[in-house]
């Protein structure tokens, strides 16, 4: 148990280290890849399987292939091109602040006496329940959300391809 | 009394290396025999011999073959992108190793038990995405560049219908009852869990291919894209990609693509025959032996309609998965559930 925990952890901060090191754009998000998946077995370690395979399904399968698509499809002209000084320290300021928030909120927090919660509790019909009741609004509102993300890219892309999309069209 | 091999191994050390012994000789077994049918049904459709010279019937042609790729020189091309470049080929090939694992071969041969299977399976499947970007980008070859595109976009995108027909199964099978009758005594039925999906046809006496014929056919159609058979292998269409995202991979490394793709077959198959044709349950023959039997005349299929239909173009693939595929199969999705609600 613990062991496994090890490697999980090992994982997942290796491949965080990746992420945010790596100067190569592709190489940083494979990085994050394997973070995932190693978060994915932390979730496994805390008896968790089926958050964790989420994880794998959603954020490996789904959205670290969706940024290397996007990557792929944009035209990179230098790869290993780096941000600005002033861009790199805004950004290091805005990481730094959002981990002391995050450690003071987590080193203030009355946990309570650990407990384990019976299967039911955290199960795949109990998840769905919550989705559509409890977490109802929260639930509809990302949805209305990643619908209007594919809306406005489908707009972005007719506006690039529309005029010569028509002018062979009517040429033929 | 039921017992899986783990339960049987457990608390020996040897557990994990058996198995996975067990696994990759099964699974290599497996891609020589496939390679070699595949090149002897090819050839009686088309009123061929096929490979006749090695062994009886040619049958040991495919090993001369593993053995000629395994004793050729790894060349690596100057201008790759090194890392990405070596860890794509192991990356293909560990999950769908893993995934294997996964299946109920009868109810007591099940190597790991696991009650989100069918998610695992499907997940592991996501990760063989990566590999394959990683094959085409870290090759740094326009054609591979090219075939890795077109491999993902095919593959994430079938992956909608393929996951959705799989959840019409899934509804069936937690409608049948809130519990199931297995050799540990009553359970709670999950249908999620492949051995549970396989129990609830044995139980019902029917294969839920007769229940959901619209979700089998999606899945079959979904399952030759994944797996890039033809008429969807437009990531490697040869003529005009040479050979799509390996092409920069020779020796071992192309071995490994290689026995990813046939082992894929063998997954879709294994899926098929779990959620459509009754898994293990058969006359007289034990177990395993009917799933494999049905895995491979799944695969059999496959395979024939490979030597049967011409290569779609990539507009066309992709206009029929979200135009055709899609909403058929969330159609039918709805339709399995408003018969449940009413039932």
């Amino acid at each position: 148990m613990s062991l496994h925990f090890a490697i999980a952890a090992v994982v997942s901060l290796v491949g965080a280290l990746l992420a945010v090191t790596q100067a190569n754009i592709l190489h940083a998000v494979f990085g994050l890849a394997i973070a995932l998946v190693g978060v994915a077995g932390v979730f496994f370690t805390l008896d968790s399987p089926f958050v964790a395979i989420m994880e794998v399904l959603i954020y490996v399968g789904g959205i670290a292939v969706t940024m290397i698509f996007a990557v792929m499809l944009s035209s990179v002209s230098n790869p290993k091109e780096r941000e600005s000084a002033g861009r790199r320290l805004l950004a290091a300021l805005v990481a730094v602040a959002f981990f002391v928030g995050g450690a003071l909120v987590i080193a203030h927090a009355d946990f309570g006496p650990g407990k384990k919660l019976p299967p039911s509790a955290w199960g795949l019909e109990q998840v769905g329940r919550d989705l559509l009741g409890r977490f109802n609004l929260a639930f509809e509102t990302l949805s209305i959300v990643l619908l209007l993300a594919i809306v406005g890219a489908i707009v972005i892309v007719r506006k690039e391809s529309a005029m010569p999309a028509n002018a062979d069209e009517e040429a033929s | 009394m039921p017992q899986t091999l783990t339960q049987l191994l457990d608390g020996s050390v040897l557990a994990m290396p058996i198995a996975a012994g067990l696994i990759m000789g099964m699974l290599t077994v497996n891609v020589l025999m496939l390679v070699w049918a595949e090149r002897k049904v090819s050839a009686w459709i088309q009123m061929r011999m096929g490979p006749t010279e090695v062994g009886p019937f040619g049958l040991l042609q495919t090993l001369a073959d593993m053995l000629k790729l395994i004793s050729k020189q790894l060349i690596t091309p100057s201008n790759v992108d090194k890392p990405l470049y070596h860890l794509a080929p192991l990356l293909a090939f560990a999950p769908v190793v893993a995934a294997v694992a996964l299946f109920p071969f009868s109810e007591s041969t099940i190597l790991v038990q696991n009650d989100y299977g069918l998610l695992f399976v499907f997940a592991f499947g996501g990760i063989a995405v990566i590999a394959i970007f990683m094959a085409g980008w870290g090759s740094n070859n326009k054609y591979a560049l090219l075939g890795a595109i077109r491999s993902v976009a095919q593959n994430i995108s079938y992956e909608v219908p393929l996951i959705l027909s799989a959840l019409s199964v899934v509804l069936v099978v937690n409608a049948m009852g809130p519990t199931l009758s297995s050799g540990d005594g009553v359970v709670a039925i999950n249908g999620l869990d492949l051995s549970h999906i396989v129990m609830t046809q044995d139980q019902q006496g029917i294969w839920f291919v007769v229940l959901q014929p619209i979700a089998a056919i999606i899945y079959f159609i979904s399952a030759l894209a994944e797996t890039n058979r033809a008429p969807f292998d437009i990531p490697e269409a040869e003529s005009e990609l040479v050979a799509g995202f390996h092409t920069e991979y020779s020796g071992m490394r192309f071995s490994l693509f290689f026995f990813a793709e046939y082992t894929n077959m063998l997954i879709v198959s294994m899926l098929a025959v779990v959620l459509f044709f009754g898994g293990w349950d058969g006359p007289v023959l034990p177990g395993p032996a009917w799933f494999f039997l049905k895995s491979y005349a799944v695969i059999f299929v496959m395979m024939w309609v490979r030597w049967t239909f011409p290569r779609l173009r990539f507009d066309q693939l992709m206009t029929f998965c979200w135009k055709v595929l899609i909403p058929l199969s969330i159609l039918n999705l709805l339709a399995t559930a408003f018969v449940i609600a009413v039932l």
